[in-house]
């Protein structure tokens, strides 16, 4: 049985997920990691409005009856575990991230509060963006070296220690994609003001 | 490869000779350095047929491949040896600029093993290695001596044992830069055992940066972090580490006289704000640190540096003393014995529970911060009470019939975090590979501070997990050897970067947590090969059993089995907690079996 703390846990953050334009009604997903065990969505279940048996339970390496229950992209959550000392993942999809992966392999923000934290988010490509080894291990592969990335045209991918943690990634990216896309709209000159931004697309 | 010097020391103490040579390049990409290196070079050079006060035990000093190079906290070095307090593996790490020197005397390593006939002294001039008599050093006090062997911080560095080392006192310290200390467990007793009084370094090469622009560019985003985050750049240099003494008290995690309460009615009176206000000389820091959270403090009697949090908490709360003065002069006094400041108030609080309660025939009594002083003289010179608590305090509680009033874990004092408020802490304690230790991974940043974000303290299920990370990734900084308070406004990525940046060599951030988790592992084959098992993995009784009666923490226990259960599946380890083959593998150590 689910500790009722990690519940409360996953309805708010995706309350939270719904509210923020960060999903549709039955977009997105997220997952903790447990040691050898996963909980995650339930599939078809709308993170804006999640329900106790809502959240499914089953291993990180090994199948069980729960994996019929679980989310499609539980085949992702799983290789981003293994592949990183994630303790936490959310999938969403931010629109103006969303926008901005459509053009271009990496975002970097202008805004402070995004230069500070990310620095930069790779893009990667993959045709089926959805549930397939292929994807995984591209996000897997990717998240390796950053805290969220984004896959083209899909959504984000972000992990942390907490469901918290990877909401803030989520949320700061795409504030920073928001900005980004209000400052095209004023359309003047950028005025620097970062030291060393032009080492972000190396970090 | 830059970052390693890739020179290994070797002095043998016995013939009063040294070589020296190659640091094998596979060993240092799996282990990094600091405390990884330590542990393995220490499983092929100290087996379990040894004792740890004989002459077949070695101390074995390593740097990091950051060390020296400018990367902020990049002063540290660390110190391996089988500890004679527990038996288990040790390690234990200091800051100030002994390490930053010993690194830039061209050296990642250094081993001493056997014993000099006479006290000596070493002293290292780069590729000169002398050998001086010590007999007029030897009984001077850590102060003395380190002055005497000319001290200066950007020149010539000291570090050496005092009384306690010398009498072979299982707590005792081995004190760098006159105050600083490889405290925990007992190095200082091994050191003393070997007649080795002091090591003096002098040393000018810089290490080599693979990738200088891009290491300009950690070093910048990580002083903008450092000044961006409340703790780095406030409560640390304003308060020192003393600015935990009011959080953990107030939410009932303050383990006080002898951890049978959780809150100290006298916890304003020793905390930072007071530390700050009434007694605070000066901030100092350390070689490259920005942090600056080292106090000078004065009383009427003495100036010093610290004390720090758990000093304060050690000779404070747990003794049930609220004189900050007699504290600070406690402290002191510690440092210039050479003795641990936590095993050393809270074997003083255990003795004053078993006397309160009558099975210790002593005056010592919760409160009585005029038999501070000395009983720590005493305990230092193995005199009439202090020959009793020189060993700890579960030799000390054993030997009066009640191990169950010792504080500690695998014969280590815990800290000041009492886990009944902090049940991740607990699993933290039980399960630390050298002990009752809040530096092998500490909750309290996700349990109370919320870095990175905060986490129900007493939730049970799932900490398993928050354990383990913390224990992998503190051994990752180990190994580093960086400061964790670093860590507290910069997050692993950007060690991993800089990390990749010095050596050439990419870490991810996975990876270096995989150093980390592989260094736990090793630990802990070492101590499974001791002889310790499962059942080693445990609290004092106390905390499983007796919930405090009032405050926040109110009617919690450590819910430790459940927990233990889970942290033994989610580290890959069987049910009797050794790891598998398949876990070994992984972590490229099934050659060790």
């Amino acid at each position: 049985m689910v500790d009722p703390r990690i519940y409360e846990m996953f309805r708010d953050i995706g309350r939270d997920l719904y509210v923020a334009n960060m999903i549709s009604s039955h977009g997105g997903n997220m997952s903790v990691r447990l040691g050898d065990r996963i909980i995650i969505k339930r599939r078809g279940a709308m993170l804006g409005n999640l329900k106790p048996h809502d959240l499914v339970e089953t291993g990180l390496e090994k199948n069980d009856s729960g994996v019929a229950l679980a989310s499609t992209e539980l085949i992702v959550h799983r290789a981003i575990y293994k592949a990183t000392p994630a303790l936490a993942i959310i999938h969403c999809h931010p629109r103006a991230a969303i926008a901005f992966s459509l053009s271009r392999d990496e975002i970097v923000p202008i805004d402070n509060e995004a230069s500070y934290l990310l620095k930069k988010v790779p893009v990667v490509t993959e045709e089926f963006a959805s549930g397939t080894p292929e994807m995984a291990n591209k996000v897997a592969n990717a998240l390796k070296d950053y805290k969220i990335i984004m896959l083209r045209g899909h959504g984000s991918f972000a992990i942390g220690q907490t469901l918290d943690e990877a909401f803030f990634w989520s949320t700061v990216l795409e504030e920073a994609c928001q900005i980004a896309l209000y400052a095209k709209i004023i359309n003047e000159p950028f005025i620097e003001y970062r030291k060393m931004s032009d080492s972000y697309s190396k970090f | 490869m830059g970052g390693w010097v890739g020179k290994v020391l070797d002095i043998d103490l016995t013939t009063q000779t040294y070589k020296t040579y190659a640091l094998d390049s596979n060993i240092a990409r799996l282990f990094v350095g600091g405390r990884g290196l330590g542990a393995r070079l220490l499983w092929d050079l100290v087996g379990p047929d040894v004792d740890p006060l004989s002459t077949q035990n070695v101390l074995i000093f390593t740097t990091g491949p950051l060390t020296a190079t400018g990367y902020q906290t990049s002063n540290r070095f660390s110190v391996s040896t089988k500890s004679p307090l527990t038996g288990t593996i040790l390690d234990a790490n200091a800051g100030g600029f002994w390490g930053m020197q010993f690194k830039k005397a061209g050296y990642d390593a250094m081993i001493i093993r056997g014993k000099a006939s006479q006290p000596v002294w070493i002293e290292i001039k780069r590729d000169v290695i002398t050998f001086h008599d010590a007999t007029g050093l030897w009984g001077k006090r850590v102060f003395e001596v380190t002055d005497q062997l000319g001290q200066n911080n950007h020149r010539r560095n000291v570090l050496c044992i005092g009384p306690a080392g010398e009498n072979l006192s299982r707590i005792a310290s081995i004190m760098v830069d006159r105050q600083r200390a490889l405290a925990r467990g007992g190095p200082g007793a091994v050191m003393g055992s070997k007649n080795l009084k002091a090591i003096v370094v002098e040393g000018s090469e810089k290490p080599q940066i693979e990738d200088q622009e891009r290491f300009k560019f950690m070093l910048y985003e990580t002083r903008k972090l450092l000044a961006a985050s409340p703790l780095t750049s406030q409560a640390l240099p304003e308060f020192g580490t003393a600015v935990l003494v009011n959080i953990m008290n107030s939410i009932g995690a303050l383990a006080t006289r002898n951890h049978q309460q959780v809150q100290f009615e006298g916890a304003e009176a020793i905390s930072g704000e007071e530390l700050t206000e009434k007694y605070l000389v000066k901030n100092e820091a350390c070689w490259a640190c920005p942090i600056a959270c080292t106090r000078v403090s004065r009383t009427e009697k003495v100036q010093g540096e610290g004390p720090e949090f758990e000093t304060i908490w050690a000779f404070g709360a747990q003794c049930g003393i609220d004189d900050l003065a007699a504290i600070i002069e406690a402290n002191t006094l510690c440092n210039d014995l050479g003795m641990d400041t936590i095993s050393a108030g809270s074997t003083i609080a255990c003795a004053m529970e078993l006397s309160e309660k009558g099975y210790l025939d002593s005056d010592l009594r919760f409160g009585r911060a005029d038999l501070l002083a000395p009983t720590l003289e005493q305990m230092a010179y193995r005199r009439d009470i202090g020959a009793e608590l020189a060993d700890g305090s579960l030799r000390l509680a054993t030997k009066y019939g009640h191990p169950e009033l010792s504080m500690s874990v695998k014969g280590l004092e815990m800290p000041a975090y009492d886990p009944r408020g902090m049940q991740g802490q607990g699993l933290l304690y039980a399960t630390s590979n050298r002990g009752g230790c809040h530096m092998r991974g500490n909750m309290v940043g996700v349990e109370v501070l919320g870095i990175p974000k905060l986490i129900d303290r007493f939730q049970v299920q799932g900490k398993a997990s928050f354990v383990i990370l913390h224990q992998n990734v503190s051994a990752a900084i180990d190994s580093l050897v960086l400061c964790k308070f670093t860590n507290l406004g910069v997050a692993e990525e950007y060690f991993a970067r800089v990390l990749s940046a010095v050596t050439g060599i990419h870490y991810a951030t996975g990876d270096l947590i995989r150093v980390g988790e592989r260094v736990w592992n090793l630990e802990r084959l070492y101590n499974l090969r001791e002889g310790f098992t499962e059942k080693d993995d445990t609290l004092p009784p106390r905390l499983l059993t007796e919930a405090p009666q009032e405050g926040p923490s109110q009617g919690w226990v450590v819910h430790l089995e459940p927990m233990l259960k889970e942290y033994y599946r989610a580290r890959g380890w069987d049910e009797h907690g050794v790891p598998t083959p398949r876990k070994l593998a992984e972590l490229e150590l099934d050659d060790l079996n």
